[in-house]
């Protein structure tokens, strides 16, 4: 995400280098959250974490991912062989792809798409569909039990997530990432929304089955839940994508509600816009860690509960009543 | 207009690619042996014990159905909010219609105990 | 289109708008009433068909499109309307005593009444393939879940899933020939369609062909003609006996109103090569349909295949074609909506008493037992035989006549015979119910005693039986205003 990326260059030049940075970024943005996952969960719980490897273990992730590449690869006996091969390449397939509109910066979006923001939630729920494959295909009680909870709470939170972020698109009228984030140039839309934000930030942490919602994998009662059999860089992938659709729903909540690029109020304060932009995404990410190693994991009543009866009307209304101000403004 | 789309299809490839490298380098380097404890379905170290042709609760089957329900709607109310000034009060109240149907429909299940999980 | 100019349009949907806020009123009224008060749904359910119909009455019917020309509100709408609405109607009142004995899921039960009712209104009114296919829609799915509604009875959960596989079959066939009159005429909407196709010399076009053999497969599947007709009797002797009642009607009415109206306003290009399909399809079905009731022992089994049959004698006034064709189609609806409606209500009635109930000697003895059920049934069944001087026999007629006018002697010859025969199964029933049983010469056997809906239910229709027979010259001049209206 340099300043190589111009709008001079043609449309095939800026499509190739931003795919290039998007694969070195996506890679080491996940070693880096893993880093900070463990450095995180260490402080909280009064300890270092790691320390070892690198200038405060920075370099820990990629030693362990080097470790993982040498990993055997299992496939139990009685798994679906092809499902079973298809699920960890299922996962990780779609998570590049919503980084062809993420607004990085004023000039720094790959392609600015008018259908942007379906995009990205048309491939991100891509993962409900793999973690299902997996946990079906494993042949293993606690793979299969944490897949059809997943699923079941996936598709629980996608439906406010998917209208709390409408009431944006309402006051925009666009897909759009960069309309969506100009609109914001004075007051960002946490301020007007927040009910709408609330709402998408909690689903997100559902989405990405990140602590307290953590249900498919619960490591105290499902082993590993859905990826209890993956083994190796299988593993590697579940656990890459993962941290990739963290960064994406973190930065899809920048854009949307905290101002995408642009300072507090329209002031800059001399601070280019992708520092801004990554700045609060990282922000955002920090958040998430602080939730899991915070808040105990929901109980799965309490988790459908939550969002069929509580998250699923709120956002309803919420969108309705945004509408009904538009009429009036 | 497709034409817009090809960037996606070209990442997806491109991420196929990388991860077929990833995972050939893995099989390549990885050990591979073979032994009956390794290949059984990991139960905590155990043996196995009985099948997966477990019956799920049918409340798992509910959910899946209400969700595509409630799925349609945003698919109907997506291309609104895009258009929502352009089609006025005559949008408003057929949007807001659409959406009490769909909420009595809530209320309803929620009423009737769909939505319970005890 | 402004707000004030919506609401305007939507008097001239005033029947739906009725029926479909009952339905929703009463699942919510289901919801938060306790277990013992669902009784008064049925009331609720009575009275919005009943405002529906009334309103239906009231609102003035332009004849213009409305609503970006989905739907129309013309004098043929509204004949079918009243007859479906009536369907619905009797049907409600009929199963008012059996809602309240079962109590779980009444409040279900009422509101797909409603749901499928407005569906059925809907496909009344529909200009538009789209809103048919919609109307069609509304009216199947909620049909569905009625016949499969009794959870823990086996033949009603076979019927459902018979139901629901076969009419998805034939939803799937019905939108899959929209898709090719789409591209073969370039819209879905009717006055569009008969526009592109003009006068007729574009219609050698396989795709319009093809399109057009699978919508009629759809309608055809509905209706219950011949080659489409393998769920019927299953699914009608599955269902409560109320619903068998409402799909033998009221489906068939809302059907063969969309036929109709497809056939005279979209296609009138296309409909003389379908001519020749079509009268082999009316022989087929009043046919088979007879053959089959012949041998029933299951009175309601006969019934389903005796409504097969009807819907034979109904394609007859569809292949005539002629204005008086559809009039003669209108009263003939009319007549086998409330002479159906009337036989199965006698049915519900003798269900009460009897586990079953359904079988020949079940209604031995009834004359009997409950003079008015028994004089009821007897009508009606010499009104489905078509022997005067009742409503089907005027239907008989009318239907007839109009196809010997258009030309199709034979067709006609074949359906008297039919009649004849069909009559034969009739009389075998009302024999039967003047009979003493042998039950009955052991000992007197209770009287069977009517609930007030059921006797409502039963004197209306048995009285429209008789009026629609002896005087039907207003029937008859509503339906041909009616057809006035058509294209």
């Amino acid at each position: 995400m340099t300043e190589a990326v111009t709008n001079t260059g043609g449309d095939w030049l800026r499509l190739i280098v931003g795919l290039i940075l998007v694969l070195i970024f996506s890679q080491l943005n996940a070693l880096f959250l893993v880093w900070l996952e463990r450095k995180v969960a260490g402080h909280i719980q009064l300890r270092y974490g790691p320390m070892e490897v690198g200038p405060h273990g920075l370099l820990q992730t990629i030693v362990d991912g080097i470790k993982l590449v040498g990993k055997e690869l299992i496939t139990p006996f009685k798994a679906d062989k092809k499902l079973f091969v298809i699920a960890p390449v299922l996962v990780f397939m779609p998570v590049l792809v919503p980084f062809l509109v993420l607004p990085f910066g004023p000039e720094l979006i790959i392609r600015d798409m008018n259908v942007g923001l379906l995009l990205i939630f048309a491939f991100s729920t891509f993962s409900v569909l793999a973690i299902l494959v997996g946990g079906w295909a494993s042949n293993n009680k606690y793979a299969l039990l944490g897949a059809i909870r997943s699923v079941a709470q996936n598709v629980a939170y996608e439906i406010p997530l998917l209208l709390s972020v409408m009431s944006v698109v309402l006051m925009v009228h666009s897909f759009k990432f960069s309309e969506l984030v100009m609109a914001q140039q004075r007051i960002w839309f946490i301020f007007l929304q927040p009910v709408a934000a609330i709402i998408y930030f909690i689903c997100a942490t559902a989405e990405t089955n990140r602590a307290p919602f953590d249900i498919p994998e619960a490591e105290s009662e499902l082993v590993a839940g859905f990826h209890t059999e993956y083994s190796g860089m299988r593993f590697g992938l579940f656990f890459l994508a993962e941290y990739t659709n963290m960064f994406i729903v973190c930065a899809v909540a920048t854009s949307l509600f905290l101002g995408g690029w642009h300072g507090p109020f329209g002031f800059s304060l001399g601070i280019p816009g992708v520092v801004w932009f990554l700045a609060k995404t990282y922000f955002l990410l920090f958040v998430l860690m602080w939730f899991r190693w915070t808040f105990p994991r929901v109980r799965f009543d309490q988790l459908m509960n939550f969002s069929w009866k509580v998250l699923i009307p709120l956002s309803m209304l919420n969108l309705l009543v945004t509408a009904l101000v538009l009429k009036f403004v | 207009m497709t034409a817009v789309y090809i960037p996606a299809l070209i990442y997806l490839a491109v991420t196929m690619g990388v991860m077929a490298v990833i995972l050939f380098l893995s099989a390549r380097i990885g050990r591979r042996r073979v032994t009956r404890e390794k290949m059984l379905p990991y139960e905590c170290g155990m043996d196995p014990l009985g099948t997966l042709e477990i019956h799920f609760p049918i409340k798992f089957y509910v959910v899946a159905m209400i969700f595509i329900i409630f799925d349609i709607e945003t698919v109907f109310l997506y291309p609104w909010a895009v258009v929502f000034r352009d089609l006025g009060w005559f949008g408003f109240v057929e949007m807001l219609l659409f959406t009490a149907v769909i909420l009595i429909g809530l209320v309803y299940l929620f009423r009737k105990g769909a939505l319970e999980w005890e | 289109m402004s707000v004030v100019e919506a609401l305007y349009q939507c008097s001239g949907l005033l029947a739906v708008l009725i029926l479909f806020a009952t339905g929703v009123l009463i699942l919510l009224l289901d919801a938060f009433s306790p277990l013992g008060r669902k009784g008064r749904l049925g009331g609720v359910a009575v009275a919005g068909t009943a405002a529906a119909l009334f309103a239906a009455w009231q609102s003035e019917s332009p004849g213009e499109p409305l609503f970006f020309e989905m739907v129309v509100w013309d004098r043929y709408a509204l004949f079918v309307t009243s007859v479906i609405l009536l369907g619905a109607l009797l049907v409600l009142l009929l199963s008012l005593e059996g809602r309240r004995r079962d109590g779980a899921g009444t409040g279900e039960y009422y509101a797909l009444v409603l749901f499928a009712a407005t569906g059925m209104v809907l496909m009344a009114q529909a200009v538009h393939f789209i809103m048919i296919f919609l109307g069609l829609e509304i009216l199947s799915i909620s049909v569905y879940v009625l016949v499969g509604l009794p959870r823990h009875e086996r033949r009603a959960n076979e019927a459902a899933l018979k139901y629901v596989l076969l009419g998805g079959f034939a939803s799937g066939f019905f939108l899959y020939g929209l898709t090719f009159l789409y591209g073969a005429t370039g819209s879905l909407s009717m006055t569009a369609m008969a526009s592109y196709l003009g006068t007729g010399e574009r219609v050698f076009n396989s795709y319009l062909l093809l399109g057009t053999a699978l919508v009629l497969a759809g309608f055809a599947f509905k209706l219950a003609l011949v080659p489409f007709h393998l769920w019927t009797p299953d699914v009608y002797e599955g269902a409560p006996t109320p619903i068998t009642a409402y799909m033998a009607v009221g489906v068939k009415a809302a059907v063969l109103a969309a036929l109709v109206r497809t056939f005279r306003e979209a296609l009138p290009a296309v409909v003389p090569h379908w001519t020749t399909a079509l009268w082999i399809l009316a022989a087929v079905t009043m046919t088979v349909g007879n053959v089959m009731a012949l041998v029933q022992q299951s009175v309601k089994r006969m019934l389903a295949y005796s409504s097969i049959a009807h819907a034979g004698y109904l394609m007859v006034a569809v292949v005539a074609g002629t204005p008086s064709g559809v009039t003669a189609l209108l009263v003939y609806l009319l007549a086998y909506t409330v002479m159906n409606v009337g036989a199965f209500g006698v049915m519900v009635v003798g269900q009460k008493e009897r586990d079953g109930g359904e079988l020949l000697q079940d209604f031995e003895g009834l004359g009997f037992r409950c003079p008015l059920v028994g004089a009821a049934m007897a009508l009606f069944l010499f009104s489905l035989a078509g022997i005067p001087p009742t409503a089907g026999f005027l239907g008989k007629l009318l239907v007839f006549s109009a196809a010997v006018e258009a030309g199709y002697t034979w067709l006609v010859i074949l359906a008297v015979i039919n009649s004849v025969v069909a009559a034969y199964y009739y009389l075998r029933v009302v024999i039967a119910i003047y009979r003493r049983s042998e039950a009955a010469e052991a000992g007197p056997e209770p009287a069977i005693r009517l609930s007030g809906g059921e006797r409502a239910a039963l004197i209306l229709a048995g009285l429209l039986t008789v009026g629609v027979g002896v005087l039907p010259q207003g029937f008859w001049e509503m339906a041909r205003r009616a057809v006035l209206a058509l294209g």
